[in-house]
C-alpha cells in the first residue's frame, strides 16, 4: 500500500513537471496572465474605484462577490467549532483558592458555584500564578494592538490591509487576554452570545450592503448604486462601500477567531483553558 | 425581475444568517427562517428555468462589472434545471425534517439550520457560477459544511469518518483549485466562457492538458468516483439523517453538473474526444465503478451502507453517459442527474422515516416493518423501483438513454454493466423487501398470535407528506421525461 501511495505521488509529481513545460517564461512580461485581465486592472481600477490599493479594488470591489464568500467560509468554520465542540454539560468539579490565605476550596459536582469576587479565584487545570508582569505588560499593550487593527481595516483601501487582517489583529488581541489573564476574563467581557452574534453581523453587513445596492436598482454588491444613500463624496462611493465591507469582514472575522479560540482551549466547556 | 438568478443563492445564505442570529435570540425562529429563505430561493429558481426556457440564458453581472472583470452568474438550461432540483430538494427536506432535526441535534438546532442553508448556499453558487474562481470559494462552503454535519452525527464512528472526509475533500478542493491556476497562467482570465475562447489556440498545450486532468480528478473525488471513492459509504453512512437525505442526492450530482460544465463550457467537446484520446479508459472506469458499487452493496448488511454503494454505482451511470460523448449519452446522463436526485432522495426519506422510529437501520431490526410503517414503506417501494429501473417510474428512461448512448459508440461493456447492475439492485432491494415483509424471528417469540395485525407506528405526518410526494413525483417525471428531454436537454446540447 506505501509503495502504491508513492507511485500515485510519483506521478502527480510528473504531471505537475509535464504542466510547466508550456509555461511562459519566468516573470515574461508578455505572458497572458499579466497581459489579459491583469492590464485592465492596472489600468482602469484607479480611474473607476477611486482606491489607490489595485489588491484592494479587485478583492473588494472587481470580485467582491467572492470575498463574500469567503467570509462565509470564514462564519461556517466559526460555526463549525461551536456546533462540534461546545459542551453544555456541567463540570464535575471546581476547585478555587481563598486569594488572601492561599487555602484551596473543593467544590463537589453538583454543589453551589461559589463566585467570591475579588477573594476566590476559579482554579482549572491549567491554572497558574498570575504573574504580575505579563498581565500588566499585556494590559498596556492590549489596547494598542486594537487600535492598530482599526487602522488595518480602516486602511485597506489605501495600503497593505484590510478586513481580514485588521479582524485577525483584533482577534488575537482577544486572545492575548485570555492566555495574560484566563479564559474567564475574556468571557466576562465579550460573551458567547456576542460573539455569536457578532460573526454573523459581519457577514450580513457584507450582505446587506449587497442587497441594499440591488434594492437600489443596481447588480448585487454595486457600489455606485449607494451614491443617493450617503449625501456626501459621490466621487468616492465605491472606495466607501468597499470601506462598508471591511469594516463587515472585520467584524467576522474577529469574532470567529474568538469563537474558535475558546472553543478549542475550553474543549467546549468556556471555563477553562489558557 | 431582474435579479432572480443572484437572489437563488443570496436568499439561503441570508437565511444562514439570520438563523445564526437567531440561535441567540430565539431559537425557534431559526426553523422559519431557514425554511422562507429555501422557499425564496425555489421561487427564483422557478422564475429562473421558466425565463431560460422562453428566452434563452441569462447572464448576471456581479457588481455591475462586466465579465472578465467581473464575476458573472451564467445560467443556461442545465444550469437552471439544477438550481431548481437543488433549491427544491433543500426545500422539501427542510420541510419534512423539524422532528427528526429536534430527535437528533437536540440543543443546538438554531446553528444547525444556519449550516444547513450554508450548504445549500454552496450547492446553488456551485450551479449558478459562470467563474472557476467563484465556483472553487463555494465548493469551499459546501464542503466545510458537510465535513461539520458528517461529525454531528454518529457520536463515535461520525467524527473519524468526518475526518477522513476532510483529508481527502481537501486533496480534491486542492486538484481543482491547481487547476484553476495553471489555466489561469495559461489564459489569464478566470471566466468560464472566456477562458474557452482563449483556449481554442492552445490544445496542444501540455498546461492545459494538466490543467484538465486536474481538475478532473479533482471534481472526481469531490463526486466519489471509483476509484476515489473511499470516503462516501462511512461518511454518509454517519451522518445525521437530515443531511444525509440532502448530501446523498445533490452533492454528487451537483459534481457530475460541474464536471459536465468544465467538459462543455471550458475545455470544449473537440478537445476532450477529438485531441485528446483517453475517453474510452473513463469509460471502462465507469463501467468498473458500477459494477464495484453493486458487488460491495450486496456485501452490505446495513440499509444505508447499501444506499451508499449504489450511489457510487450510479455516480459510474453518469460519469460514462458523460464520456461517452455523444448525444444520447450526454442526454442519458443529464437526465439523470434530474432522475437520480428525485430518486435517491426518495429512498432516502423512505429512510429517514423508519430511522426516526427504530434509530438504526441494520437490517436485522427491519422485520415487521410494512405492518408498521405501511405508506413509508409505499414511498420506499416506489423509490426502489425508480432505482432499479421499472418503466413507469423515472429510473427507467435515463437508464434507457444511456444503454442507447453506449450502443451507439460501441461501447458494450458499459451497456452490459447498467443492466447487471439494474438486476443486482433489483436482487438488492427484493431482499429488503422480505425482510421488511415478515416480522423478525425475536419478534415472533414476543408476539403471541403471528398473524394478529401489528401496531402502527408511522413518522410524523410531514414527512410522510414530503415522502409521498416525491415518490409520487417519481412516476410524474418519468411520464413527462419526453418533455423534459425535448424542452431541456435537448436544446442544451444542440
Amino acid at each position: 500500500m506505501k509503495f502504491l501511495g508513492f507511485i500515485v505521488v510519483g506521478l502527480a509529481g510528473a504531471i505537475l513537471l509535464y504542466g510547466t513545460g508550456d509555461f511562459p517564461d519566468w516573470g515574461d512580461p508578455y505572458s497572458p496572465a499579466s497581459l489579459h485581465i491583469s492590464k485592465d486592472y492596472i489600468e482602469k481600477a484607479l480611474d473607476q474605484t477611486k482606491v489607490p490599493n489595485i489588491v484592494t479594488a479587485v478583492l473588494a470591489d472587481y470580485r467582491g462577490f467572492d470575498t463574500m464568500f469567503e467570509t462565509a467560509v470564514i462564519f461556517t468554520a466559526g460555526l463549525a467549532c461551536f456546533l462540534l465542540l461546545r459542551d453544555f454539560r456541567e463540570k464535575k468539579e471546581r476547585f478555587y483558592r481563598h486569594t488572601p490565605t492561599g487555602v484551596i476550596l473543593h467544590v463537589k459536582a453538583g454543589k453551589k458555584i461559589l463566585d467570591g469576587g475579588k477573594e476566590f479565584e476559579y482554579m482549572d487545570k491549567d491554572w497558574v500564578p498570575s504573574d504580575l508582569i505579563i498581565k500588566t505588560v499585556c494590559r498596556i499593550l492590549i489596547p494598542f494592538i486594537q487600535i492598530y487593527a482599526l487602522y488595518v481595516v480602516a486602511h485597506g483601501d489605501f495600503s497593505p490591509g484590510g478586513g481580514f487582517q485588521g479582524g485577525v489583529i483584533f482577534g488575537s488581541s482577544l486572545i492575548l487576554l485570555a492566555i495574560s489573564y484566563n479564559l474567564k476574563t475574556l468571557v466576562k467581557r465579550i460573551s458567547e452570545k456576542m460573539l455569536g452574534v457578532y460573526a454573523a453581523l459581519g457577514v450580513l453587513i457584507y450582505l446587506g450592503i449587497g442587497v441594499i445596492c440591488m434594492l437600489m436598482g443596481g447588480q448585487f454588491l454595486d457600489y455606485a448604486k449607494l451614491a443617493p444613500l450617503i449625501p456626501f463624496d459621490s466621487n468616492h462611493i465605491r472606495a466607501l462601500g468597499m470601506l462598508g465591507i471591511e469594516i463587515g469582514v472585520g467584524i467576522a472575522v474577529t469574532a470567529v477567531m474568538a469563537i474558535i479560540y475558546i472553543n478549542i482551549v475550553s474543549e467546549g466547556r468556556h471555563d477553562e483553558g489558557l | 425581475m431582474d435579479n432572480y438568478p443572484v437572489l437563488i443563492v443570496v436568499a439561503p445564505l441570508l437565511a444562514a444568517l439570520l438563523a445564526g442570529f437567531a440561535a441567540w435570540i430565539e431559537e425557534r425562529l431559526s426553523y422559519p427562517i431557514a425554511l422562507l429563505g429555501l422557499a425564496v430561493s425555489t421561487f427564483a429558481a422557478f422564475e429562473v428555468l421558466m425565463q431560460v426556457i422562453f428566452f434563452g440564458p441569462i447572464r448576471y453581472e456581479m457588481a455591475g462589472w462586466p465579465p472578465p472583470m467581473g464575476i458573472e452568474y451564467r445560467i443556461d438550461l442545465l444550469n437552471a434545471m439544477v438550481l431548481l432540483i437543488v433549491s427544491g430538494i433543500a426545500f422539501l427536506n427542510l420541510l419534512a425534517s423539524y422532528e427528526s432535526v429536534n430527535q437528533e441535534i437536540g440543543d443546538r438546532t438554531g446553528s444547525f439550520y444556519s449550516i444547513y442553508c450554508l450548504f445549500v448556499t454552496g450547492l446553488l453558487g456551485v450551479t449558478a457560477t459562470g467563474d472557476l474562481f467563484n465556483l472553487y470559494v463555494l465548493i469551499e462552503i459546501t464542503s466545510l459544511t458537510s465535513y461539520a454535519m458528517v461529525a454531528m452525527g454518529d457520536r463515535d464512528r461520525g467524527a473519524l469518518a468526518s475526518l477522513n472526509y476532510v483529508f481527502i475533500g481537501v486533496i480534491g478542493a486542492s486538484f481543482y483549485l491547481l487547476g484553476v491556476g495553471y489555466l489561469y497562467i495559461q489564459t489569464g482570465s478566470l471566466n468560464m466562457t472566456d477562458v474557452a475562447i482563449i483556449l481554442q489556440d492552445y490544445h496542444g498545450s501540455s498546461t492545459v492538458l494538466t490543467a484538465f486532468v486536474l481538475c478532473m480528478v479533482g471534481v472526481w473525488i469531490k463526486m466519489a468516483f471509483f476509484p476515489l471513492h473511499a470516503w462516501l459509504p462511512n461518511a454518509y453512512s454517519y451522518s445525521p439523517v437530515v443531511f444525509l437525505r440532502v448530501v446523498a442526492p445533490l452533492m454528487t450530482k451537483v459534481m457530475i453538473y460541474v464536471m459536465i460544465r468544465l467538459m462543455i463550457t471550458v475545455f470544449g467537446f473537440n478537445y476532450i474526444f477529438k485531441t485528446l484520446n483517453f475517453a474510452d479508459a473513463v469509460v471502462i472506469l465507469a463501467t468498473v465503478a458500477i459494477i464495484f458499487g453493486g458487488v460491495m452493496a450486496l456485501a452490505q448488511k446495513n440499509l444505508k451502507k447499501m444506499l451508499a454503494y449504489i450511489i457510487i454505482s450510479e455516480i459510474g451511470y453518469m460519469v460514462g453517459g458523460v464520456w461517452m460523448g455523444n448525444q444520447l449519452g450526454m442526454t442519458g446522463a443529464i437526465l439523470h442527474i434530474l432522475n437520480d436526485a428525485l430518486m435517491t432522495f426518495a429512498v432516502f426519506l423512505g429512510v429517514g422515516n423508519i430511522i426516526y422510529q427504530l434509530k438504526d437501520v441494520d437490517f436485522s431490526n427491519l422485520g415487521g416493518l410494512f405492518g408498521k410503517m405501511p405508506w413509508t414503506m409505499a414511498g420506499f417501494v416506489l423509490a426502489a423501483f425508480s432505482i432499479i429501473g421499472i418503466p413507469p417510474t423515472c429510473g427507467f428512461f435515463s437508464k434507457w438513454y444511456l444503454i442507447m448512448g453506449a450502443f451507439e459508440k460501441g461501447a458494450y461493456h458499459f451497456a452490459i454493466a447498467l443492466i447487471i447492475s439494474s438486476l443486482i439492485c433489483a436482487v438488492l432491494f427484493f431482499r429488503v423487501f422480505e425482510i421488511c415483509f415478515f416480522p423478525s424471528s425475536s419478534q415472533d417469540n414476543k408476539q403471541k398470535d403471528v398473524h394478529a395485525p401489528g401496531k402502527i407506528e408511522e413518522a410524523p405526518v410531514s414527512m410522510l407528506i414530503v415522502s409521498g410526494f416525491v415518490s409520487l413525483s417519481l412516476i410524474v417525471v418519468g411520464l413527462f421525461s419526453g418533455t423534459i428531454v425535448n424542452m431541456i436537454i435537448l436544446p442544451f446540447l444542440t
